[in-house]
């Protein structure tokens, strides 16, 4: 179904292929029809695997036939001494291999080979290995082979530092090697885990954990940027490099966590800050309005065993603890000197690159996460600036730099309310696309967008529990999803934008205008026939 | 300095630029009536999932009437096994993926009465293993296609809860790669149709918030070649079913806007047939119904209004799904 051409012929080449096909065709349902009703009668015989031989060379992707053999294999063993099987299995494996050599990405070949593996009375997994080295040198981005390999490593114990050595080996010699790169990625954390624990043995190549366990401890790590760096210094549109060099310049997902907790008095309203969702718990009437009294509240998650607790002051209507976003390592690790210092020298590298390549798109972005990296506050001209010509060189993608760039640029407001007002966000002018990052925003007051070219506030600003006013002039909103959930809201100024529709829930001062001065308009009703009048 | 060349291809200027939907619709029409084509015959251990294919797109364009509705519900009875599952053709062996196709098949003529929804319903639930991953049949190949095959069938019948749905989340999640992407199993390196049925999977099972979209999105918007065409993983030649796998699964994730859309749409139109109607994977090659899908579908995905909407994550007709009250999430 893939990859095949489409040849003009004559009309005498036609005909002659008609008939050729024909004939294949006439000795193809023969052999299928004899298949199925030897198989339905229950026969497993020589002639059925001959049978079913024929048609798998030619077609290895007809599944139920690879089971009638398995079928027939079964019955034998029930007949047969272990001798004798082991020689039957091995002439599988020759046929296998046969059938691999004229079709190498069939699902149906690599499995049935695994399943004469799991069977034979004494596996070879060397000779296994061997297939597979040898299946990788003609194609070394097979994923049916490579996982075959995983499995072979796994079931014969093959440890972990001799296939990181093959991996290495492979990366040396070719240049499309992203499935090397990704073994790697998943070998590491086995072999060099962030946290080793006392005495353990060296690890097998067993399956990863999951995608929380992709951390490395730091010696690891620095040497793995020695070798990245030099892939790509080599040949710098080798994408596969840049793109785990960009999985060793991340963080794991941080932990999940209670990042802030907040009580209302008046609402009688506990609102919880997760690493994502914000819950919302109303609590019984009584339990918290009287003023007097003061009340100590702990937060209990017992999902991740921890716990947060804020104390509501007599005479205070709201309360709150946070961490700050470098507390949580938010947005970046903390960073070694030994790291920072190796940091630093790539970057003065990749800038020297991309002056040699400045079409390369590669080297751009990875300056703009390498300064993310070390300094997002000291880096933030910068940062926009190479944005910008990183949207020339690969304007293909620029919606999604667009987006990178504003994700980046809240983070950094969100830095930067550590030293200033934790009440107040305000992010303007700064070619906004997108907006994230909405749950460490659980406090803020006021919030200014404007002058930005935000389509949308997207579900999750119902995550600004305490928002009482909402500036986003000068945009692109089309509707006002997102604002109708926030229970304290009170001003809202929506000067142009392209709203086209609205739903009447709620009150608020409203200014809003497609190109005229400021009104005062007392509901959202008022604003929908306002905007009706407009149109 | 010589370096890594791109893989690419390049589109010639008279490659095709409108979309010729009705040539599609006659090939497909047409397509298997002349059962003694060698390629028909060959391809017989997956006819069901052909018809799905010829079926969806026919409906897509608004000529599901031209086909047999009758011949091919008789068909799919007749491929229902004893124990509740649907083989690819009449003697053929049961399997999940023709299992989906089937009950996707059916929905589509709003006649799941036709078959035992039980027993399809025991089939899937019996092919789940203790991590939570599903096999594809007896014989115990283990994919994540095949979970999401599992979940979609039970999400068409209405009975997600018969499986083990946490386990089967946590399976997925163990196949997530350092690049946000996933594979088939733990381990296996991330790849566009993996990937398409891993975001799926999170789609119908409430679980789109384990993904890290914004690195997955990167990954599948660098599928995206100077032709305009998707490919299915790095240093791959562009495919038209990438269209489908990396599109949806951009849109499931909210993030189809990071693909430049005018040039894909490019892209696609070229992989058409003028003389014989249908897409073949890429510009000159041989059609077959299964490029036709997934060209149509992505064309749908872009906004194409002469086609009728689809769903992302099952690739069904949206209208079809309003029907049966299915509504999997999508990340905004």
């Amino acid at each position: 179904m893939h990859g095949r051409v489409k040849v003009k012929t004559t009309a005498q080449q036609e005909e002659e292929k008609r008939k050729e096909r024909e004939k294949k065709l006439k000795i193809y349902v023969a052999a299928r029809d004899a298949c199925f009703s030897k198989r339905k009668e229950g026969v497993c015989d020589d002639e059925a695997l001959q049978l079913t031989q024929q048609l798998l060379s030619s077609n290895p992707d007809f599944a139920t036939l690879w089971n009638y053999r398995r079928e027939i294999l079964m019955h034998l063993e029930t007949v047969k001494d272990r001798d004798e099987m082991q020689n039957i299995y091995e002439a599988e494996l020759s046929f296998l291999e046969a059938c691999l050599k004229v079709n190498p990405k069939s699902y149906g070949s690599w499995h049935h080979r695994g399943w004469v593996s799991a069977r034979l009375p004494r596996p070879d997994w060397a000779r296994e290995l061997s297939l597979c080295d040898r299946c990788l040198s003609l194609d070394d981005r097979n994923f049916h082979c490579w996982d075959y390999r995983r499995m072979v490593v796994k079931v014969s114990g093959v440890p972990v530092d001799q296939e990181l050595e093959f991996s290495d080996r492979l990366i040396g010699s070719n240049f499309s090697n992203y499935s090397s790169w990704h073994y790697r990625s998943t070998l590491l954390p086995l072999l060099h885990p962030q946290t080793p624990e006392a005495g353990q043995e060296p690890p097998h190549a067993s399956s990863p954990r999951g995608p929380q366990s992709h951390r490395v401890c730091e010696e690891q790590l620095l040497k793995e940027y020695e070798l990245v760096q030099n892939a790509f210094f080599t040949d710098p549109n080798d994408q596969s490099a840049w793109f785990y060099y960009r999985w060793l310049l991340g963080r794991a997902e941080r932990e999940e966590t209670v990042s802030c907790v907040y009580v209302s008095r008046e609402d009688e309203r506990v609102a919880v800050a997760f690493s994502r969702p914000v819950n919302i718990c109303d609590l019984p009437p009584g339990t918290i309005n009287d003023v007097a009294n003061e009340h100590n509240l702990t937060v209990h998650w017992t999902g991740s065993h921890t716990h947060r607790d804020c104390a509501l002051y007599t005479g205070r209507v709201e309360s709150w603890c946070r961490d700050t976003a470098t507390d949580q390592e938010l947005f970046r690790s903390e960073l070694s000197v030994e790291k920072t210092s190796v940091l630093q020298s790539e970057l003065q590298s990749v800038k020297q690159l991309q002056e040699l390549e400045p079409l390369n798109k590669w080297c751009l972005l990875t300056i703009i996460l390498l300064m993310r990296a070390l300094d997002p506050l000291g880096y933030e001209k910068e940062t926009l600036a190479h944005f910008q010509t990183l949207k020339q060189v690969d304007s293909m993608r620029s919606e999604y730099y667009s987006d990178l760039c504003s994700k980046f640029m809240i983070e950094n407001t969100i830095l930067k309310m550590e030293y200033a007002e934790v009440r107040v966000f305000s992010i303007t002018d700064r070619n906004l696309t997108s907006l994230c990052h909405l749950d460490q925003l659980l406090l803020v007051t006021h919030i200014n967008l404007s002058s930005n070219r935000l389509q949308r506030l997207p579900p999750q600003f119902a995550m600004l529990q305490c928002l009482e006013v909402l500036e986003a002039d000068n945009n692109f909103l089309e509707n006002l999803e997102g604002v109708y959930h926030l229970p304290r809201l009170q001003e809202v100024s929506l000067k142009n934008n392209s709203i086209l529709s609205c739903r009447c829930s709620f009150r608020a001062q409203i200014s809003v205008s497609s190109g005229t001065p400021v009104l005062g308009i007392g509901s959202f009703c008022d604003l929908c026939s306002y905007l009706a009048a407009y149109k | 300095m010589l370096g890594t060349q791109i893989k690419d291809v390049i589109l010639k200027p008279d490659a095709p630029s409108s979309l010729l939907l009705d040539k599609h619709a006659d090939y497909i029409a047409a397509y298997g009536s002349k059962k003694d084509d060698y390629e028909y015959t060959l391809s017989e251990y997956l006819r069901m999932s052909g018809i799905y294919w010829g079926l969806t797109v026919m409906d897509l364009m608004g000529q599901l009437d031209r086909m047999n509705l009758q011949e091919i519900i008789d068909f799919i009875k007749a491929c229902q096994h004893d124990c509740g599952g649907f083989s690819a053709s009449i003697g053929h062996d049961p399997h999940l993926l023709y299992t989906l196709s089937a009950v996707q098949i059916l929905c589509l003529y709003d006649s799941l009465h036709a078959i035992d929804v039980d027993k399809v319903v025991e089939y899937v639930k019996g092919l789940q293993q203790e991590d939570g991953s599903f096999a594809g049949d007896k014989w115990g190949e283990i994919d994540t296609r095949f979970s999401f095959c599992a979940v979609a069938t039970l999400a068409l019948l209405g009975k997600m809860e018969m499986i083990n749905v946490d386990r089967a989340v946590e399976f997925v999640l163990s196949c997530m790669n350092f690049d946000g992407g996933f594979g088939c199993r733990p381990g296996s390196e991330s790849h566009a149709g993996q990937i398409y049925c891993c975001t799926g999977f999170l789609s119908l099972t409430g679980q789109l918030h384990q993904l890290n979209a914004d690195l997955l999105g990167w990954w599948l918007c660098e599928r995206q070649l100077p032709s305009g065409g998707l490919n299915g993983r790095p240093e791959k030649l562009p495919d038209v079913c990438y269209s489908w796998w990396v599109l949806a699964s951009l849109k499931i994730i909210g993030r189809i806007h990071w693909i430049d859309k005018s040039r894909l749409r490019q892209f696609i139109l070229a992989c058409q047939d003028e003389e014989t109607g249908g897409f073949a994977d890429r510009p000159g090659d041989m059609v077959d119904p299964f490029h036709t899908l997934f060209g149509v579908a992505g064309l749908s995905l872009l906004g194409e209004e002469q086609v009728k909407a689809v769903n992302p994550v099952l690739c069904m007709p949206e209208d079809v799904l309003q029907r049966i009250g299915l509504q999997p999430d999508l990340l905004s």
